[in-house]
């Protein structure tokens, strides 16, 4: 019988769990920001189109651009920088302009590059949102259209003798969002 | 939607969250009847038993190979977010898994046949669920970093892969002595499945390069599906677009109004000597048919993007043409995202049981007459002994193969009223999994309470493992003649 308790009385020990304190308002604490990075817009022209064109300004459009106003990453970026990338090797000095459109047309921000004519280095630029020193994330949040607007400070008859001459515009994004 | 929400969150956690279904305990413990779901072919000594209803046989099991509680929620007063990152997203592959199961014996009982006492039946209901999450390594990294400043880097779609059911399994179960060295069962079952999960055969990357044209592209290759059964119609009550009681639809899914399904188990048990026995049993070697409230979600396909792109002058031709939409549209015709209502099969996860058995000792009977012997009949020679010694391999069928675990054990019976065992156990989930089961008689009344790596409830939260067995059982021994 005495064993017979010893071995209960080992089982009944064996079962009586212990459970050190948690802290699950430590998940309160727990941030997910993931960066994410993707192309935004590329146009490329070749400079038989510019010379083409009626007047100084050979190409202007605005893009439908729904990406930034997605409910999922309007409510959830933080900041981020844009970056824009020009190549240009053709005879003309250039001028882009990059704006961003609200619903209502409204420019929210915009984005000069003035391109010197070929030889020239490929123009960077990067641009920041949402960050103390950066333009307001908002700029961003509520983009719904893109507006190109591109002029030729150049003649109109000139090729230049690189093979291919082209203007091309780069660009992408890079973005914090806050899922937790 | 909360109410739905919370529906799926609620099957989740009953689910628990890991398992491997290993009950090393229980299997080929003959004093307890329902052992006899373990290894159809057991050697019984039953004259009959009834299992109290919904007490019966009460399993619950969870486990994990990764992250333990403790280890992310310890009030050690490190910062989560760096627990998260050195212990789950660092720590774990996708190999690591989270599992759970749970079985309840609504219904079991057995009896010896009076005209054949070499054949026992035995019969009932049981409801099973489980649940598996492997960790889906490359998502994790993919959600809580994302793809940036990872040019070329491949994340694999391939690491989502879980599986849950939950359904009620009718059982019947031919126990026969064919000689005095040989007893082999078979059981034959009929699932109905309530609810049903599973996404285990994914492919696919998503991944990031140097563009051709602009800065980046992102390319995404999927092959992905994920089916379920059972979820529409309540998600629908929860909803209020339907009309009807969730109670009512699980309870009539359980009794056969679901998913129904198929399957035999397969076992016996083999005395090599009057000393050493070997046993194994095949279980759920099944299958169930999902076909009435199924639906699926699938993305198939490939899409590459650079944003988007206009090319001159090709794109001067049709100032109207909005290239965001067009751009949205291929990749969704590319990679389309689709419901699918089709019904399917799932198999059930097969086990795999085998145990070699030593027995020593004083035999429990041994200056009895052979009839009065453990066995049920005049030829049986089979004695109990007062100890057991042995080892049991278990195998699991998992959506990543065969998941197996080495058990070494230890029974002693004490008198005829108290049998104990204790195992060791080693599998991916622990290397120091003790366990220990006890089994009462009392007169007609047989109690058995079982728990495993003992080691972990020093502090159940940090614990890689745990599972527990209890039930209450009547019975009576002998010919039943």
């Amino acid at each position: 019988m005495k064993k017979l308790l010893f071995i209960s009385l080992l089982f009944l020990l064996g079962l009586s769990s212990c459970v050190e304190e948690q802290n699950f308002n430590q998940w309160d604490d727990l941030e997910i920001i993931p960066t994410v990075e993707a192309s935004i817009l590329y146009v490329e022209s070749p400079e038989s189109v510019i010379n083409d064109a009626p007047g100084a300004v050979w190409y202007i459009q605005t893009f439908n651009f729904d990406a930034f106003n997605e409910d999922f990453f309007a409510e959830n970026v933080l900041d981020g920088v844009i970056v824009y990338e020009l190549e240009n090797t053709t005879s003309k000095d250039l001028e882009i302009i990059f704006e961003y459109l609200d619903d209502a047309g409204n420019v929210l921000d915009t984005e000069t590059f003035t391109i010197p004519s070929a030889p020239t280095a490929v123009i960077r630029r990067e641009t920041t949102y949402g960050t103390p020193t950066g333009r307001s994330m908002d700029i961003i949040r509520n983009t719904s259209e893109i507006r190109v607007n591109a002029s030729n400070f150049g003649d109109t008859t000139s090729t230049s003798t690189l093979p291919d001459p082209k203007i091309i515009f780069r660009s992408s994004g890079k973005f914090r969002l806050q899922l937790k | 939607m909360r109410e739905w929400l919370f529906f799926l969150l609620a099957i989740l956690l009953c689910n628990g969250s890991l398992f491997s279904q290993n009950k090393e305990l229980l299997y080929d413990f003959t004093e307890i009847p329902q052992a006899i779901l373990l290894n159809p072919g057991m050697n019984t000594s039953f004259s009959w038993y009834a299992g109290i209803p919904l007490t019966s046989g009460i399993y619950g099991q969870a486990g994990t190979s990764g992250v333990t509680v403790h280890s992310l929620f310890a009030n050690d007063g490190l910062d989560i977010n760096d627990k998260i990152r050195d212990r789950a997203l660092n720590g774990m592959t996708k190999r690591d898994e989270f599992g759970a199961t749970i079985q309840i014996d609504l219904l079991h009982g057995g009896y010896r046949s009076k005209k054949n006492p070499k054949h026992f039946y035995s019969f009932g209901v049981y409801f099973e669920s489980n649940t598996i999450l492997y960790w889906p390594q490359d998502l994790a990294y993919l959600g809580f970093d994302g793809n940036a400043d990872q040019l070329g880097r491949r994340f694999d779609l391939g690491h989502l892969k879980t599986r849950g059911e939950g359904l009620t399994v009718f059982h019947f179960g031919l126990n026969k002595e064919i000689d005095r060295k040989l007893t082999v069962g078979a059981r034959a079952k009929v699932y109905s499945g309530i609810y049903d999960f599973h996404s285990s055969t994914n492919t696919g990357y998503f991944v990031t390069n140097e563009g051709q044209n602009n800065l980046l592209s992102n390319t995404l290759v999927a092959d992905m599906q994920i089916r379920t059964s059972g979820f529409e119609e309540i998600r629908a009550i929860l909803d209020d677009e339907i009309s009807g009681s969730v109670p009512n639809v699980i309870t009539k899914r359980a009794l056969l109004g679901g998913d129904l399904g198929l399957g035999v188990d397969l076992g016996f048990t083999y005395n090599l000597n009057q000393r050493t026995v070997i046993t194994a049993s095949l279980l759920d070697l099944g299958f169930v048919y999902h076909s009435g409230d199924v639906k699926g979600y699938s993305l198939q396909g490939s899409a590459t993007t650079e944003g988007v792109e206009v090319i001159l002058p090709d794109a001067l031709s049709d100032p109207n043409a909005d290239f965001w939409q067009d751009l949205v549209d291929e990749i969704e015709a590319s990679l389309p995202f689709e419901d699918t209502y089709n019904s399917y099969i799932t198999f059930r996860p097969t086990q795999l049981y085998g145990s070699i058995r030593y027995n020593f000792g004083e035999p429990m009977n041994g200056d009895m007459d052979c009839d009065c012997d453990i066995g049920v009949t005049g030829a049986d020679t089979r004695f109990q002994y007062r100890n057991a010694v042995g080892g049991q391999l278990h195998m699991v069928n998992r959506p990543r193969g065969p998941q197996a675990a080495l058990t070494a054990f230890y029974l002693r019976r004490v008198g005829n009223f108290l049998a104990l065992k204790t195992t060791y156990t080693v599998d991916k989930f622990s290397m120091t999994n003790i366990g220990l089961g006890v089994n009462f008689q009392a007169g007609p009344v047989n109690l058995y309470a079982m728990a495993n790596n003992l080691l972990g409830y020093q502090n159940l939260a940090d614990s890689h493992y745990a599972s527990f067995q209890i039930g209450l059982n009547i019975l009576s021994w002998g010919t039943n003649r």
